[in-house]
């Protein structure tokens, strides 16, 4: 693949939207697939919504830019028939995982991969300027006049995250590729983030995630917008046993977000979708960040970046650390 | 008439030995309704809370009672206990909402204690809003930015002063001990007048939307409506006037409680029977059931939309269903007559 | 202050019985522990009350006694979740709550002068069971016409109140006609599905009510059944289910439609739920 160096809502991403548009009518007027899962604009400055386009006079309507933020791997589990996606590098690792734990054919699913250079944390701006009233993005740089202040920002300092920390900015797995690829950032340290959280002193984490914890109010948008959690029975919905209350106070919230980091161990592929989903700006994925880094360093698995790659909880090995396991 | 910020924040405090004050601070990176103790703690400049006040009166999480559990013998315990309130700062939209709420938490049979002690316990002191947020659209739905209804005491900032409305005899029972109101300068006047008379500048129609839904159960427009929603209930916790609620037992060894928690009508297991039956088990359902209950069924048996406008649905969707396109969108249905 | 609708009566479990041969289904009669308590429990046939396992939780049930009864009240419930099978483990002696009644019942008073055809399928017999016996008590029974029960489970360990059954063979007041889906040993009654029988039996829709309850299968296909003998949609009743909680008309969740099953039903008449979206 041919690196090209692409710019921000320059002239590349238009060119990128008329390959997706393009791809997408081939892809209906063969019947090849019953819908096209991609963005179109949203209703609010800086925020595109997800859009299933089954016929083609609505294909125009696909966008594609640093706003489409949604994890639309998230999709693919809840729409029936032949589907054609759009995916960013972390929506392909979730297509990748959701195919290796059998949730999806492979033969139904038509993966339109684009590279991706990052999306917009819009949380991050609206707390400085206010609720934006408009905004415009061009050559890598974000303008935004908001109810406070206008202001005007490079797209790095308002990348979301997840996107900070990304390691497979390409799609690892796709039917067909549009748009130029990345050069994936070389990090001197890829868990900086992780490192720095547990370089804190207990009580210090403690107060953090207290803090954090007590702003959920248990709306469930993260486990909903995450592709991975798609148990028909989340264990916080089953009532026998009862494994939690419906108590919104810190510590059981915690014991929710807790309990998905560790049903997501070994399949989270940081895309960050809990987090931006989040209406309340809860930290969800320091947590989710912390459990990668310790399966990567343990096990030296990522998940889904190969189909060839076998899941972590689904291998053993003589080797495997069991600091867990009681010593003699 | 008006009392200036330094007066009113005096007999705030004041009133914080007898009532629990529940007031606007910054929280969660904006800003909530939570119990102060002075004017100081409140947050002067505000859009609106990220969460409507709704929760002081129908808390997310709630005991009903409590129970102890001796061999066969189980002694009960009414958990119902209130104290005067006072929420202050209350929006239109919001104050309007509980109105709304009034009309669910008591039917022609049943008068729900746990809300309606705590709701003749408040006195409500309404704030008009100065600035309009872009997803605002309390004008389409019969509010202000400046409406009293729904508040006891309505007041409008001006700056270093509040311009006071008494509206209820609570209200007024209230203010009883506060002597200092003056009347307005004529600039004052003037900038009251523009406050009332602003509009949100996002407008929806809902003219004719509930006798249009009368006649759209069965219309494809819910095949598709519903197909970005992740089915989580950020937009009904957001709502100041969503009420669904499930009943649980919190239990430890011998004693427990029987708590509601707020409950959303997009949570597939909502309606689950024990069966496994399952009447809207598809989002198609769920999205159908919130658009009517809002627009049509709250109407047919309260007499009024179950929506204020207040936009605060829009800004939580993490998929940016936008109601008021949704609203935009019934509308243009065209029925087919048959 | 008015009394707090969420707080339920004590009650006494004075008899935990299993009902079917499979062990499903128990009926636990429960006791009235003060006069007070009993006169504030004024119920009709079809209404339901929310009953508490403390421990487990609350869930609804229709009552299965008749107000005839007094001192107490039962329910025939089948264990499918955690408070049922709270219940059904639960030693006789044991207290419970009870919340209720809710609900409307069957209109006995537009059935006064008028014949009634009750078909019942499965477990859903139990409020069928209270209009009968209401029917029956001889301070009632002569403001009734004819009455017809036609009763059917798959084998016939899985009918209920089968002593009952019996003594209304014989009873002169009662039409009983039961029957089981397949032929079984030592069966010598009618065999059929209940759409079936009721077209076998035929009875007159003339000055006449239909009441029918059971699985939706048997409803949906009893009901052309009964249009057929000339049964109006106002003249024909049923009781819904639906997954209840507060049982007062404002948790939300029983709608169907702008009308709540916990408050404005379960009882409702074909003709009524003609104008309700089929969403139940």
């Amino acid at each position: 693949m041919v690196y090209l160096k692409y710019k921000t809502g320059g002239e590349q991403m238009s060119s990128i939207v008329d390959d997706i548009r393009a791809t997408a009518r081939q892809l209906l007027t063969d019947g090849k697939v019953d819908v096209v899962i991609g963005y179109e604009k949203g209703s609010l400055p800086l925020k595109a919504t997800p859009c299933f386009v089954r016929s083609p006079q609505d294909i125009d309507k696909l966008i594609w830019d640093e706003t489409c933020e949604n994890n639309l791997a998230a999709f693919s589990t809840l729409t029936e028939g032949k589907k054609a996606i759009i995916a960013k590098g972390c929506d392909s690792r979730a297509l990748v995982v959701l195919l290796q734990e059998n949730q999806l054919v492979r033969d139904d699913l038509y993966i339109i991969g684009v590279s991706c250079q990052g999306v917009i944390n819009k949380k991050k701006i609206e707390a400085e300027t206010g609720e934006i009233l408009e905004a415009s993005i061009a050559d890598g740089k974000v303008t935004v006049k908001g109810m406070v202040c206008d202001k005007e920002y490079t797209f790095t300092e308002v990348k979301d995250a997840s996107c900070q920390t990304c390691r497979y900015p390409n799609p690892v797995l796709e039917d067909i590729h549009i748009g130029g690829s990345i050069d994936v950032p070389q990090q001197a340290a890829v868990f900086a983030d992780v490192a720095e959280m547990e370089n804190k002193t207990a009580g210090e984490r403690q107060a953090y995630f207290q803090e954090q914890m007590s702003k959920c109010i248990r709306c469930y948008a993260c486990r909903n917008a995450c592709p991975l959690c798609y148990c028909k029975e989340c264990f916080v919905d089953c009532n026998s046993p009862k494994w939690l209350t419906g108590g919104v106070d810190q510590a059981e919230n915690l014991f929710f977000q807790a309990g998905r980091v560790l049903h997501l161990a070994g399949r989270c592929v940081e895309c960050g979708a809990c987090s931006r989903a989040c209406p309340q700006d809860v930290d969800i994925r320091a947590l989710n960040r912390k459990m990668s880094k310790d399966v990567f360093t343990m096990y030296k698995h990522e998940s889904g970046i190969s189909m060839d790659s076998n899941p972590a909880l689904n291998e053993y090995s003589a080797d495997d650390p069991e600091a867990f396991l009681v010593k003699e | 008439m008006k009392i200036t910020k330094e007066k009113f924040g005096q007999s705030f405090d004041a009133l914080a030995a007898d009532y629990q004050i529940i007031a606007p601070v910054s929280d969660a990176g904006g800003v909530n309704y939570k119990a102060v103790k002075s004017f100081s703690e409140v947050k002067q400049d505000y859009l609106n809370s990220k969460l409507p006040p709704k929760s002081f009166l129908f808390p997310q999480h709630e005991k009903l009672l409590s129970y102890k559990k001796e061999g066969k013998d189980v002694t009960i315990k009414n958990e119902l206990k209130v104290g005067k309130s006072i929420l202050f700062g209350v929006r239109p939209c919001d104050a309007k909402a509980m109105l709304l709420l009034d009309k669910v938490f008591k039917n022609d049979e049943y008068t729900d204690p746990y809300y309606y002690e705590r709701r003749d316990n408040s006195v409500i002191i309404g704030l008009a809003c100065n600035k309009i947020s872009p997803t605002c659209f309390c004008s389409s739905m019969s509010i202000s930015p400046a409406s009293s209804e729904g508040s006891d005491i309505f007041l409008i900032d001006l700056g270093d002063s509040y311009q006071v409305e008494v509206i209820t005899e609570k209200g007024k029972a209230l203010m009883a001990g506060l002597e200092e109101l003056v009347e307005l300068s004529a600039e004052e006047q003037a900038l009251v007048d523009t406050i009332k008379s602003a509009q949100t500048a996002s407008k929806v129609d809902v003219s004719t939307i509930t006798a249009k839904l009368d006649k759209m159960f069965d219309s494809p427009f819910w095949d598709t409506l519903h197909e970005k929603c992740l089915s989580c209930n950020a937009c009904s916790f957001a709502c100041p006037t969503c009420h669904c609620f499930d009943i649980s037992e919190e239990v430890h060894k011998n004693e427990g409680s029987r708590v509601r928690t707020w409950d959303a009508c997009m949570a597939p297991l909502f309606t689950l029977h024990g069966s496994g039956h399952n009447p809207r088990d598809k989002k198609k359902a769920r999205w159908r059931q919130r658009m009517m209950h809002k627009f049509n069924y709250f109407v047919h048996n309260n007499g009024d939309i179950a929506c204020v406008g207040c936009g605060r649905c829009i800004k939580s969707c993490p998929v940016n269903l936008d109601i008021r396109q949704v609203i935009d969108g019934v509308n243009n249905v065209e029925l087919v007559v048959d | 202050m008015e009394q707090n609708p969420y707080l339920p009566i004590t009650m006494k479990l004075i008899k935990n019985l299993c009902e079917t041969e499979d062990k499903l289904i128990n009926t636990f009669t429960l006791e009235f522990l003060s006069k007070e308590d009993e006169e504030n429990f004024k119920y009709m046939p079809g209404q339901f009350a929310e009953l508490s396992a403390y421990g487990a939780g609350e869930a609804p049930f229709g009552i299965a006694t008749s107000p005839t009864e007094p001192g107490i009240i039962k329910f025939s419930v089948a264990k499918v979740g955690c408070v049922s099978n709270a219940l059904h483990l639960m030693e006789e002696g044991t207290m419970v709550g009870v919340r209720g009644p809710m609900g409307n019942y069957y209109p006995m008073e537009e059935f006064k002068g008028k014949n009634l055809v009750i078909i019942g399928g499965g477990f859903a017999f139990t409020t069928l069971r209270s209009m009968a016996v209401y029917m029956l008590d001889e301070k009632h029974r002569a403001d009734y016409g004819d009455i017809t029960v036609i009763y059917g489970a798959r084998n016939p360990g899985l009918l209920l109140y089968k002593e009952e059954l019996a003594e209304w063979e014989t009873n002169p007041n009662i039409n009983l006609v039961t029957t089981i889906d397949r032929p079984a040993e030592g069966w010598t009654k009618r065999v059929g599905f209940i759409p079936t029988i009721t077209e076998e039996v035929a009875p007159s829709s003339v000055n006449t009510y239909a009441v029918v309850c059971g699985p939706p299968a048997m409803i949906k296909y009893t009901l052309p059944v009964l249009e057929k003998l000339g049964f109006p949609p106002e003249r024909i009743y049923t009781s819904l289910e639906m997954r209840m909680k507060c049982g007062l008309g404002i948790c939300g969740r029983c709608n169907i439609g702008p009308k709540y099953v916990c408050k404005d039903g379960p009882v409702f008449s074909m003709a009524q739920l003609k104008e309700l979206p089929s969403e139940y």
